[in-house]
């Protein structure tokens, strides 16, 4: 589902946040991408999705090449790529309901279809009783579930979440990685980026470990245990 | 296809609706500009066609100190009505030039009693056929008539058809210059308008472009809204006009026109009319496309 080769990602001359990342995540599988902070997580998600191109090196993505592509078919790969942020990236002004429809409509769904939608996948979150609330009157935890809701209603291919429980308490944080878990049941891709070493242990996964923007470390689940940062 | 459409028109009929002080100003820039530039086509306008309608009377006149015998005449007026730029030439006597001199002072036909018609000369009047009703064409029909028959007094409009045709050029040339300047401004405001909604929309730009939204899909809204800011400032602008026509040009523009032998003052066309709404529409597209190749990076 993901293949890297020799992916290596600059800002600068002196500042190169990716260095020669080589990997494959196979479809269905849940990993996680861990490492100190500036190790380059963040960087390889935004490459994932199409945010930034790598300087070197290419991306296949359900065997399309991701740096071969126009912003037109970026943007229609992204439509099968669900994306949650640790800031949730909600629309304020828009309701519950509207901020994850939005994907549906951009694709320009029928109304009827995406309230349909809408409302399974709300339900799915446990959030169907909030859909006409702004996402400023809701907890963090419930903001996080709006995210992933707008990121499960495109029945996403791929799951990327970038440090979504960063901003959360351990209860809430464990609901969250619940909600992942079920969307890879359902048969997503989920690679989550994370620092959180309780949540590696709670649940033990693949995890690859970025350092300085090497892949440092491609460990499977058994070999969690101990320090890695 | 047309709820992608309806879709299109409200988000940018949303945004507008969420910024109602700013669009009032880009509005009221464009407004303001196509005003300016509909008085002023308003005025080359009418001026133009009193131009045209004082060409489409052009002949040359040879005014005759003595006139020659009858046989002599007739010879003479045949040679000119054989000329390729005469339509007719007419004989005016001077009791005639005299009768039509009191008829154009009206009211003050007493400034010439006791005045003889003698002291008008008599003339010979050479309509001239339409392809040749030009300030050109006349003055090389007056040449020839000179060097050939040796006819010297000859009146062509000369003092004044060449300086008002220049003095229209002049004022297309400063509409042109001037028009050019309050586009230029105009557009500079709904390109920082679009600009200025943009960035209050950064956070649902970004989150549509996460989630798949084309480049297309994102700009088509705004380009809307640009349109619709040009289109309304257009119809504005078209209003104000024909107030400024019916309030102020009708009486001014028409006191000097119709002294000058104009008929009453025209509005604009309608195919003019419907082009200045359109060039709003235009102006506040091409606005937004600046801001949009500025502004949104995908």
């Amino acid at each position: 589902m993901i293949q890297l080769y020799n992916v290596s990602k600059a800002y600068q001359r002196e500042s190169t946040a990716l260095q020669e990342i080589s990997l494959k995540i196979p479809k269905g599988e849940f990993v996680y991408l861990t490492g100190p902070s500036g190790a380059g997580k963040s960087t390889l998600l935004k490459l994932l999705y199409g945010a930034e191109q790598p300087s070197r090196g290419q991306i296949l993505i359900n065997g399309q090449n991701l740096t071969r592509m126009s912003q037109a078919r970026v943007a229609l790969l992204r439509r099968r790529i669900g994306v949650v942020f640790q800031d949730f990236k909600l629309l304020t002004r828009r309701t519950v309901f509207e901020n994850v429809a939005f994907p549906l409509e951009i694709q320009g769904k029928k109304r009827f279809e995406v309230s349909k939608r809408v409302y399974q996948v709300l339900k799915q979150v446990g959030l169907e009783l909030k859909l006409n609330r702004y996402p400023l009157t809701l907890s963090g935890g419930e903001q996080q579930r709006v995210s992933i809701a707008r990121a499960l209603i495109i029945d996403p291919l791929i799951l990327l979440a970038d440090e979504p429980t960063g901003n959360l308490d351990p209860g809430v944080a464990s609901a969250i990685m619940n909600l992942l878990k079920d969307a890879n049941a359902r048969g997503s891709t989920v690679l989550v980026a994370t620092h959180d070493r309780e949540l590696l242990q709670m649940f033990p996964r693949r995890t690859l470990v970025l350092d300085q923007g090497q892949l440092a470390e491609d460990r499977n689940p058994w070999e969690n245990e101990g320090a890695i940062f | 296809m047309l709820e992608r459409l309806s879709y299109f028109f409200r988000r940018a009929l949303g945004n507008i609706r969420q910024s109602p002080v700013l669009c009032s100003a880009t509005v009221g820039s464009v407004a303001v500009a196509l005003c300016l530039l509909a008085a002023f086509a308003i005025v080359v306008i009418n001026v133009q066609e009193v131009a045209r309608r004082w060409e489409g009377e052009v002949r040359v006149i040879a005014y005759l100190d003595q006139p020659p015998p009858r046989e002599e005449l007739t010879t003479l007026i045949r040679a000119l009505e054989a000329q390729p730029e005469v339509a007719a030439v007419h004989f005016v006597n001077s009791e005639e030039a005299f009768r039509r001199f009191r008829e154009r002072l009206q009211g003050s036909e007493d400034l010439v009693a006791g005045l003889e018609p003698s002291i008008l000369p008599a003339s010979l009047e050479l309509k001239l056929n339409d392809k040749y009703r030009t300030p050109k064409e006349a003055k090389a029909l007056a040449g020839r008539i000179e060097k050939r028959w040796g006819l010297t007094d000859l009146h062509y409009g000369q003092e004044w058809l060449q300086p008002f045709e220049a003095f229209l050029a002049l004022l297309r040339l400063v509409g042109a210059v001037l028009g050019g300047f309050l586009l230029f401004a105009a557009l500079f405001i709904v390109a920082n308008t679009i600009k200025i909604t943009l960035y209050a929309r950064q956070d649902e730009v970004d989150v549509m472009v996460l989630v798949g939204a084309t480049p297309l899909f994102i700009k088509i809204p705004f380009l809307l809204e640009g349109a619709l800011h040009g289109a309304l400032g257009g119809g504005i602008a078209l209003v104000l006009s024909y107030l400024l026509y019916r309030v102020v040009l009708a009486e001014g523009l028409g006191a000097v026109l119709t002294g000058a032998g104009g008929r009453s003052i025209l509005f604009l066309p309608w195919g003019f009319q419907l082009l200045l709404i359109g060039f709003g529409i235009a102006l506040g597209v091409v606005g937004s496309m600046i801001a949009l190749r500025r502004f949104v990076k995908f």
